[in-house]
């Protein structure tokens, strides 16, 4: 039976997994057997060709061509290979610390700047929304209607008996601030860029 | 089973229920407010991040930060608990949470983001969101008080073929923490089972994703509705008319995309998409426009209540849309 040794000069990519601020405090990379149960449910890996399982030895052998690797950007982060993992593992997890790493090297903000203009506006409202620049493609696959719905919320809201779903502007101010002070704004403007 | 509050409670809004299904949060005030529930709802709160998270837009001290302001807004109005619309607002504020609690260097740094923005009164103390005693979905809160509302129903929703789709955030993330099942889900089809209406139970592909995937949506969208499509081609073949929903994301996935898989693929799916909150609402007695907000919706829900035998008179404007968007 194939196993994978683990060198103890080796072991980098795995360590700063687990030391990433994402990596939950019983994260079992260690406990992995390669069953597979992770790549056998997942989404990604029977549409594309990302497999959670390779993924994971890879990390394990200290394979760092896997940040680089276009694969992980095909994963749903559905966790559904987490909630069957036996091990405790979680492949969801992992990749989206992947994800961060390929960013913070440059190459990954390639991946995610068609969706900066979510950032702008979080910044912008405190709200979360689907991003701007997917708004025409949405009117198109879904119909007329979805524009309508657009432009008429704030009114159906109101029948609702809902208010406005907008933040005051002194609650703006205080996530404004933060998104200041803990670097997103800049970071937001690095992605930008990378158009 | 895990102590679930009926009190004290911060209906937490979500970005997805705010824009495309606001019926979600209206419906889920209707119930609330017929069970007892003590639960405010505050207009500074801000969203989880959860999209922006997912897209790997938000990192995630900044997801973290958020988090920790939004927790003391709850706490600083006597609301500790709270109560979620949207998985990915179930998983994020949890994560949150254990970072906060788990993480001391983490949890330093997010006081010193909050004292930089000269809000030192929302320092987070080590313990002060227990992530499990405090954080649920409001599902689980409709569960706890199922007998409450099994004792309101006024619709007989009975002669549907309905199935549940259990949301990926709520059960695959912290599973230790979902109730009534992880991989044979069950909660919503409890629900429905609350108001007098038989689910069709487990079926293939009953714990699968939506397809949404956040980014595989929008830059692998072929693989995304793949996913969804054949979820639906499950559905079909069990004849369901109805799937209830506990996440804004999937809801629109589903209800959203559905018509176009159907072009795509020239089938016919016919099934229509609720909310568990929006079909606890009508079988309690709300009005489908003016609480359920069904107006939102793109797989129209006038046919099904027709089936139900249900006057559509209550909104005549927004009837009259309706009515144009059958024909």
């Amino acid at each position: 039976m194939k196993t994978i040794k683990l060198k103890k000069e080796s072991v980098q990519l795995v360590k700063d997994v687990l030391k990433d601020i994402k990596a939950s405090s019983d994260l079992g990379i260690y406990k992995c057997v390669q069953c597979g149960m992770c790549t056998s449910v997942c989404p990604g890996a029977r549409e594309t060709d990302y497999d959670p399982r390779d993924m994971i030895r890879r990390v394990l052998e200290d394979d760092e061509t896997v940040i680089d690797d276009d694969n992980i950007w095909n994963c749903f982060s559905c966790y559904t290979c987490n909630s069957v993992c036996p091990c405790g593992n979680n492949a969801s997890e992992i990749n989206q610390i992947l994800r961060q790493m390929s960013i913070d090297k440059g190459e990954g903000m390639k991946k995610i700047v068609g969706f900066a203009a979510y950032g702008d506006s979080f910044i912008e409202l405190g709200v979360g929304s689907i991003p701007s620049n997917f708004f025409d493609v949405m009117v198109k696959d879904i119909g007329l209607g979805y524009m309508d719905l657009k432009i008429n919320i704030e009114d159906i809201r109101a029948d609702l008996g809902l208010g406005s779903y907008i933040l005051p502007k002194k609650a703006i101010n205080e996530v404004e601030s933060i998104l200041d002070n803990s670097g997103f704004k800049v970071r937001l403007e690095k992605i930008k860029r990378c158009k | 089973m895990k102590f679930i509050p009926d009190k004290d409670i911060l209906l937490f809004k979500s970005c997805l229920v705010n824009v495309e299904y606001p019926g979600v949060e209206s419906s889920t005030r209707y119930i609330f407010d017929r069970i007892n529930v003590d639960y405010y709802v505050d207009e500074r709160q801000s969203c989880c991040t959860g999209l922006g998270y997912y897209y790997d837009i938000f990192d995630q001290i900044s997801t973290t930060a958020l988090a920790a302001r939004n927790f003391n807004i709850a706490q600083e109005t006597g609301h500790k608990n709270i109560a979620v619309m949207c998985a990915t607002c179930y998983t994020i504020l949890k994560k949150s949470a254990n970072i906060l609690n788990q993480n001391e260097e983490a949890k330093n740094r997010v006081n010193e983001i909050l004292y930089d923005s000269h809000l030192e009164k929302r320092e987070y103390t080590q313990g002060d969101m227990d992530p499990i005693l405090n954080i649920f979905h409001v599902a689980e809160i409709f569960f706890n008080k199922r007998e409450e509302i099994s004792s309101l129903v006024k619709v007989d929703l009975t002669g549907l073929r309905v199935a549940t789709h259990h949301a990926c955030h709520y059960c695959k993330v912290h599973y230790n923490d979902t109730i009534e099942g992880v991989r044979d889900p069950n909660l919503i089809d409890k629900l429905a089972e609350a108001v007098g209406v038989e689910t069709i139970g487990w079926y293939d592909h009953k714990r699968v994703t939506c397809g949404a995937g956040f980014r595989q949506r929008f830059t692998n969208k072929e693989a995304s509705l793949a996913v969804t499509a054949e979820k639906l081609q499950a559905l079909k073949e069990n004849k369901v008319d109805l799937l209830l929903h506990m996440c804004p994301n999937c809801q629109m996935q589903f209800d959203r995309y559905q018509p176009y898989i159907e072009e795509k693929l020239d089938t016919e799916f016919n099934i229509f998409h609720l909310n568990i909150s929006q079909f606890i609402a009508l079988a309690i007695g709300a009005d489908p426009y003016k609480i359920l907000g069904i107006q939102t919706h793109t797989v129209p829900i006038e046919p099904l209540l027709k089936r139900l035998n249900f006057s559509l008179k209550s909104n005549k404007k927004v009837d009259v849309e309706a009515k144009k968007s059958l024909n």
